[in-house]
């Protein structure tokens, strides 16, 4: 069991504290509960545009010197953003704490002071560069945002990636940029999971001391995000330039940590995973159409996501793998789960997990999750019971409930002729 | 006993002072040599429920023959397609049982097994990596799947930008022989390889006397040892293979190569030369000098190019430290229309840290990094296996780790200064663009340097 020590400042802040002196290093990392699921269509890549920009100097810390504090003394550090949330986090050597807080507080209090146009305006030229790196300019780099549109309706907040559009990108001023931090970035907003080498009660002055006066916001605004089902299979293909076809596959599922998630989570484990799982061993292995097959859930709160996807082989049809994937599917389905099966999923579902917790800060984010999705850090500590308890039947009921056309969409990418 | 806390006034202006710093001990690692010559290394860290092992065999792609290209990195994916009693597919099954994660690889160097296991089944996974390493089984039918595998994944890279550049610039400063081709091999050469070259390979260069083994986690270095000599101490060893001579073209004068891409909306900007092995006495030097250019992310390129300028998500500088000398390489994806001034940019910087103009503050901070973050490079049982294969492979001194942190401090401007004009030569650099032509084409003419355009698989065009 993880020493969990969990409180809340008296602006909302809330503190989860892991005590762990096995490194002299300390995990400070912060979960802010928004994403791009809390834009609006026309200003889509906000939230992401929006991390770039914390790192670009608050009143007390200059443009670019947050990364030169955390690096020049030995640390680390990175953000992210996604749909439900963007994190923050750095991993210092253990006398240094003291200088994450008071970075992270200082871009949480006092961000706007810092804010010019022309730092707006580098950031979003670097990210227009991000997008045309991993999504415009490669093969297959449209195919989640592509997904995703033909998953949800436009004003669902899933329609489109954190990455946004150009156009959206180019329209945001520095009064959205005002707008969106005052609405979103306030310590009633976040949590701050601190893990590693340090001294409770210095660590909880230290918290109290940079963040305590940080004022907390008003009522936040309210987001619809119940999906509406389209109730029938929506697909496409897609001619880009590309060598071999691929299908992606959207399945929806109830949110994050439902147990059905979790059976899914198994499941896909079981789909995709090595060589005996069940779509590598029959479409790679056994009747070599495929060059490669991927399953997986995402760590999503408003409504749960499965994705499947698998590359076909030169000269093979994308509609034999399509049919081949929908047979392997069938067979679990009508209950053809082996308890071998099941139980290497498990065990891997262990070792991914302990894989988690080995370091400090996968370990901060981990809580991180677990108190910004389920309000609840503590919960870091039973994540895995679903998973052991979980029967093949559990499984194949979710292969029948959730693996079936009209809960699906489909996108063929096929090369351009 | 405690003191009275009077609230003082918050300072925000400065950053907060460091307390003591606390010790940092890399763990303590165990050697020992088996009669057949194999090299064991045990570092025991009972942080997780976790083991990592690894084999290293000392040669990789450096040994392939230019027909036979990818020999090297096939052999390797051949190791668990059978081994033992085991199929491929029960080799899956079983290591899944125990909750594993099996790997096999090859890189220029050297030829890597590995195997992340939960401790409680440690037993049983050294008896199946034993297996995979020493007694392959290497099924005709497996290697004519490998092979399509392969095929089909060169075939994807063609669409790939950052494949064709790395591809592409490796094989103008190498040409045909080693570090000249890629790791995995290109369509003819794959074509080419036989079950022989398979086996003759694996029988010239997987032997004891040339391999070592890591074990690293939840265990004590006597059970380790008593079970890799359980599973691997009956591997019999052979006349280890000599290592062939990289043998780099020498670059006359800059010149330009742009490897058209039409419907690119970003140019995959490679500029280098030859850089040198990592058994170099200047490696320290290098680091923190490569560190300050283009290594982290508040170095001059990134800064410079994505900081300063917005034209690229990131540019970075790499020393591809090798048992013989790599590539060092400038590299950035940047949009069209910023193609010139970016590979202006890189040279006017490559030119400037060979003046001598370093800041202070440039040099200490650069520094203090690379003496802090080890700590934080080294949290997993995989990480601390990892670095004792460099140590293995490099031949590195068994107080490495441990004399690092002086290494680096002991580096000075002059240092700098000096590795950056011995191993940085901006006047004779290759500049591999893959892109748009018809848009950078022109652009491009404007920096006076010779200029040449080829098709993604290097053939010229007039």
């Amino acid at each position: 069991m993880l020493s969990i020590d969990q409180y809340r400042l008296g602006n909302g802040l809330r503190v989860v504290l892991n005590e762990d002196h096995s490194a002299p290093l300390v995990a400070v990392n912060l979960w802010y509960h928004v994403g791009s699921k809390n834009e609006r269509p026309g200003r889509t890549g906000f939230a992401h545009l929006f991390e770039h920009m914390l790192f670009s100097g608050s009143e007390n810390v200059g443009n670019n010197e947050h990364f030169r504090h955390v690096q020049s003394v030995g640390g680390v550090l990175n953000g992210t953003t996604f749909f439900d949330r963007t994190n923050y986090f750095e991993t210092l050597p253990s006398n240094y704490l003291a200088l994450g807080l008071w970075l992270e507080s200082d871009r949480m209090g006092f961000f706007l002071p810092a804010l010019t146009q022309e730092k707006l305006d580098i950031q979003r030229e670097v990210v227009k560069e991000e997008r045309r790196q991993r999504y415009d300019n490669v093969p297959y780099g449209t195919a989640f945002e592509r997904l995703l549109h033909l998953a949800y309706n436009p004003e669902y907040s899933y329609h489109w990636p954190t990455i946004g559009s150009m156009t959206d990108l180019e329209a945001a001023s520095l009064d959205d940029i005002r707008e969106f931090f005052a609405t979103w970035y306030r310590p009633d907003n976040c949590t701050l999971t601190i893990v590693g080498d340090f001294a409770p009660d210095e660590a909880k002055r230290l918290v109290e001391q940079y963040f305590g006066g940080i004022a907390a916001g008003g009522p936040f605004p309210e987001f619809t995000l119940e999906r509406q089902p389209a109730g029938h299979e929506v697909r496409e293909t897609f001619a880009s330039q590309v060598q071999l076809p691929r299908l992606y596959r959207l399945y929806h599922l109830p949110k994050m940590g439902d147990a059905e998630w979790i059976h899914a989570d198994l499941l896909t484990t079981i789909l995709a995973s090595d060589k005996a799982s069940r779509l590598d061993r029959a479409l790679v292995h056994e009747q070599q159409i495929a060059q490669d097959v991927a399953a997986y859930v995402l760590p999503t709160e408003a409504t749960g996501i499965m994705l499947v996807q698998a590359t076909a082989r030169e000269g093979v049809s994308i509609e034999a793998i399509e049919s081949a994937i929908d047979a392997e599917v069938a067979r679990i389905a009508v209950g053809g789960l082996t308890e071998d099966e099941l139980t290497r999923a498990k065990n891997r579902a262990e070792v991914e997990y302990a894989h988690q917790l080995e370091t400090f800060d996968a370990r901060a984010d981990l809580i991180g999750m677990m108190s910004t999705y389920f309000g609840d850090p503590g919960r870091v500590q039973t994540w895995l019971d679903p998973y052991r308890s979980a029967t093949a039947e559990d499984l194949a009921h979710v292969a029948r409930k959730y693996m079936i056309p009209e809960n699906r969409v489909t996108s063929l990418f096929v090369p351009q002729s | 006993m405690t003191t009275p806390m009077t609230t003082m006034p918050l300072d925000r202006t400065t950053a907060p002072s460091p307390t003591e710093p606390r010790p940092y001990h890399f763990p303590h690692i165990t050697r020992t040599t088996l009669p057949n010559g194999l090299r064991i290394l045990v570092a025991e860290n009972h942080n997780a429920p976790l083991v990592s092992l690894r084999a290293l065999v000392r040669s990789g792609a450096d040994h392939d023959v230019a027909a036979k290209a990818g020999l090297a990195a096939i052999v390797a994916d051949m190791l668990d397609e059978g081994a033992g009693e085991r199929d491929a597919i029960r080799i899956a099954e079983d290591v899944g049982i125990l909750g594993g994660s099996l790997g096999t690889g090859a890189d220029w160097d050297a030829s890597y097994i590995s195997l992340d296991v939960l401790s409680r089944n440690t037993e049983a996974s050294l008896a199946i990596f034993g297996d995979v390493t020493a007694r392959p089984t290497l099924p005709a039918e497996e290697l004519e799947r490998v092979r399509a595998e392969r095929l089909n994944d060169l075939l994807q890279q063609r669409n790939e930008p950052s494949a064709i550049a790395g591809k592409r610039f490796a094989s103008l400063l190498y040409g045909t022989g080693a570090y000249g081709n890629s790791v995995g091999g290109n369509p003819d050469s794959v074509a080419r390889i036989t079950l022989d070259d398979v086996k003759a390979f694996y029988e010239q260069h997987y032997i004891p006397n040339h391999s070592s083994v890591v074990v690293s986690g939840a265990i004590a270095p006597a059970e380790a040892i008593e079970l890799v000599t359980r599973t691997l101490g009956d591997w019999q060893s052979r006349p280890e293979p000599a290592r062939p001579t990289v043998a780099p073209r020498p670059i006359d004068a800059s010149r330009i190569y742009i490897i058209d891409r039409p419907q690119a909306v970003q140019s995959e900007i490679r500029v280098g030369h030859v850089g040198v092995a990592r058994t170099t006495e200047d490696y320290f030097a290098l680091s923190v000098m490569n560190a300050i250019f283009g290594g982290v992310f508040n170095s001059r390129i990134n800064l410079n190019l994505r900081e300063r300028h917005g034209y690229t998500y990131g540019a970075r500088s790499q020393f591809a430290f090798r048992r013989q000398a790599g590539p060092f390489v400038v590299a950035a994806p940047v949009r069209n229309e910023v193609t010139t001034e970016s590979v202006s940019e890189m040279l006017s910087e490559l030119r400037r840290i060979r003046t001598g103009d370093i800041e202070d503050r440039e040099l200490d901070d650069t520094k203090s990094y690379l003496m802090g973050v080890f700590p934080a490079t080294v949290q997993t049982a995989s990480d601390i296996a990892s670095r004792l294969v460099d140590m293995e492979l490099y031949g590195l001194p068994e107080d490495y780790f441990d004399r690092y942190r002086e290494n680096i401090a002991a580096i000075g401007k002059d240092d700098i200064t000096r590795v950056a004009n011995k191993y940085l030569d901006p006047d004779r650099v290759l500049i591999v663009i893959v892109g748009n032509a018809t848009q950078i084409r022109e652009p491009l003419g404007q920096l006076g340097f010779p200029m040449h355009e080829m098709d993604i698989d290097g053939n010229g065009i007039a």
